[in-house]
């Protein structure tokens, strides 16, 4: 499914984010990069509906976001914050199963199938076998892989994930990142990530989106857009590109 | 590992529903007029099939049906809605020192209640009353925790100052009533189940049964809700729809329990952790095993509040005096074992 954003404004405080145009492609994985500050979380929540946006500002093949319901809101987008703080030390497979709410009426529970896709997604990313494992139990690098699977269940078509590799081990990093490209290589997903790690987001993204104090600086292709002026201008530092064995690397 | 998880649970579901049926039996025999039990079932034999047993009424007829059986039912009821309510809003606020008492809606509901019985007199149901002010007191905290509800300690704050608002508007009603209602009132406001008529019951069971049935319909929801107002929305919940949805019902059968037998306190405290050091989290275990376990321990609280003394202890001074400890000791470690 393909995301276009057509003028989305959204301030609080003294802070404005105002995107005037930009799109997102299915079946592609783009990554939002930018300093601290630069409004790419409060993007991704506008996308996910956690800050509603204003009407005619998002669409999603075509439908303006702010006119769906819950419901079919959910069963397009599903989103991964950034560590969520839970009270309640659910099993994990328990966990994942909240992503079928978008299916399910208030006043049931859900069935044989419902738990069936919820395996099934943990099994995708790599973690069966643990289905009755406390979350709270878990590494840092498995819970973001259970926030995926629980969107998995949920069967969106576009994924937004908010720093799924801050605080990670480089294998886990890797891990979740392979995860991404995967998800949208094999399962035809749009998704969108944020990051702080620019080598992760040139080597495992098809777009890149540079921000900055709430606008977007640049957004293509990683070979068209990343230059060390740009860098420059969007970190405030001096940062050096290699072309090391075909990869491109980021030196400060 | 899945397989000793469902035979446990299955072995609580089969003591959820066996467990209150004994107690309930074998409180019936218990009391300052002991009844044994063929006597009992004979008794209840001759009421049900029409007493072919001979012209003489069973000696025991008037107890069992005038005093023994509405406590007991009322035990039944009122010890699942305030396990239930209590279980509902600790998922519904992610904090696992909410209930009806430390959120103010028992003294809000207790203060309803009052004002309904000393002006408007026992003809006129206190339920609704009652309803009305535990509503307002809910409201009334979460309006002065504000943005900060989301915080363990702000809200029990907010629930400690409006509680006491409402401690200081029944003392005015106390202040108030002529002297006959007042020795009735505070009677009343100890907590207890043996001023409940079958007349008082015809309105609270309904209620409460409504209430805990869709609480027990909503109790997978209860597992969304719980990971937070942002998390829910993204998952397609329309959060502010259904967060009201339980706060009407989780208050509307504390009110409708407490109306009836004053404040009965921390049933909805130790109930729901006790299941949850059982089972776990999961609230599709939680909500009906807290509605069997809470009726439970409301009937053992009630038999010793009639059996241990020559008199009757006020049965909220019996679950005070064992909920406060489990209080402190839940407060000490927040470091979070069976949550």
């Amino acid at each position: 499914m393909k995301v276009r954003v057509d003028h989305l404004a959204f301030s609080y405080g003294a802070f404005t984010l105002e995107i005037a145009g930009l799109s997102f492609a299915e079946a592609r994985v783009t990554s939002i990069v930018g300093p601290n500050g630069a409004g790419k979380s409060t993007f991704l929540k506008c996308l996910a509906s956690v800050l509603p946006p204003a009407p005619g500002s998002v669409f999603i093949d075509g439908q303006d976001l702010a006119r769906l319901g819950g419901k079919s809101r959910a069963r397009l987008i599903g989103y991964v914050p950034q560590e969520p703080a839970f009270t309640f030390n659910y099993a994990v497979l328990d966990f994942v199963l909240t992503g079928r709410a978008a299916f399910l009426p208030p006043f049931s529970s859900p069935a044989a199938h419902d738990v069936e896709a919820a395996r099934e997604a943990l099994r995708v990313v790599g973690l069966a076998g643990f289905e009755e494992r406390p979350y709270f139990e878990l590494s840092s690098g498995e819970r973001r892989l259970v926030l995926v699977a629980r969107t998995l269940a949920q069967r969106s078509d576009i994924l937004l994930l908010d720093e799924p590799t801050t605080f990670l081990d480089p294998r886990h990093e890797v891990e979740v990142m392979e995860l991404v490209r995967r998800l949208a290589g094999e399962m035809n997903k749009t998704v969108i990530v944020t990051l702080h790690a620019l080598d992760m987001a040139i080597k495992y993204s098809d777009a890149l989106v540079f921000m900055k104090q709430g606008r977007v600086v640049a957004a293509g292709r990683p070979d068209d857009v990343l230059d060390e002026g740009l860098l420059r201008s969007v970190y405030d530092i001096e940062m050096g590109i290699l072309n090391v064995a075909g990869r491109r690397l980021i030196v400060r | 590992m899945s397989g000793r998880r469902n035979r446990k649970a299955t072995a609580l579901a089969v003591a959820a529903v066996v467990l209150p049926a004994i107690l309930f039996f074998l409180s019936l025999n218990i009391g300052a007029y002991r009844i044994p039990p063929g006597a009992v079932l004979s008794t209840l034999g001759d009421a049900v099939f029409g007493g072919a047993g001979g012209p003489e009424p069973s000696p025991y007829f008037d107890i069992l049906f005038r005093v023994r059986l509405p406590r007991l039912v009322l035990a039944l009821f009122a010890g699942a809605a305030l396990a239930v309510s209590g279980a509902s809003l600790q998922a519904l606020f992610r904090n696992p020192l909410v209930f009806e008492f430390s959120l103010g809606i028992s003294y809000g509901a207790a203060f309803g209640a009052a004002l309904s019985l000393v002006f408007l007199g026992r003809g006129f149901p206190p339920q609704a009353a009652a309803f009305v002010f535990a509503v307002a007191a809910v409201v009334a905290v979460m309006a002065v925790a504000g943005r900060s509800a989301s915080q363990t300690v702000s809200i029990l704050l907010s629930g400690v100052i409006v509680s006491a608002l409402f401690q200081a508007l029944l003392s005015l009603v106390e202040f108030f009533a002529n002297p006959y209602a007042l020795q009735s009132l505070i009677f009343w406001l100890m907590g207890g189940l043996g001023l409940a008529t079958w007349g008082d019951l015809a309105v609270t069971l309904p209620l409460i049964a409504v209430g805990v049935t869709v609480l027990i319909l909503l109790r997978w929801r209860l597992n969304v809700l719980s990971l937070g107002d942002d998390e829910a929305r993204a998952l397609g919940v329309n959060v502010g729809r259904e967060k009201v949805l339980v706060i009407v019902l989780a208050t509307l059968t504390t009110a409708a329990a407490t109306a009836v037998t004053g404040v009965i306190s921390w049933v909805g405290l130790i109930v729901p952790h006790l299941v949850r050091m059982a089972v776990g989290p999961d609230n599709r275990k939680v909500i009906p095993l807290s509605a069997a376990f809470g009726a439970s321990l409301l009937l053992v609280a009630d038999d010793i509040a009639r059996s241990a003394a020559s008199f009757e202890i006020p049965i909220g001074i019996l679950t005070s005096v064992v909920g406060i400890p489990f209080f402190i000791v839940l407060l000490r470690r927040s470091g979070r074992l069976w949550l």
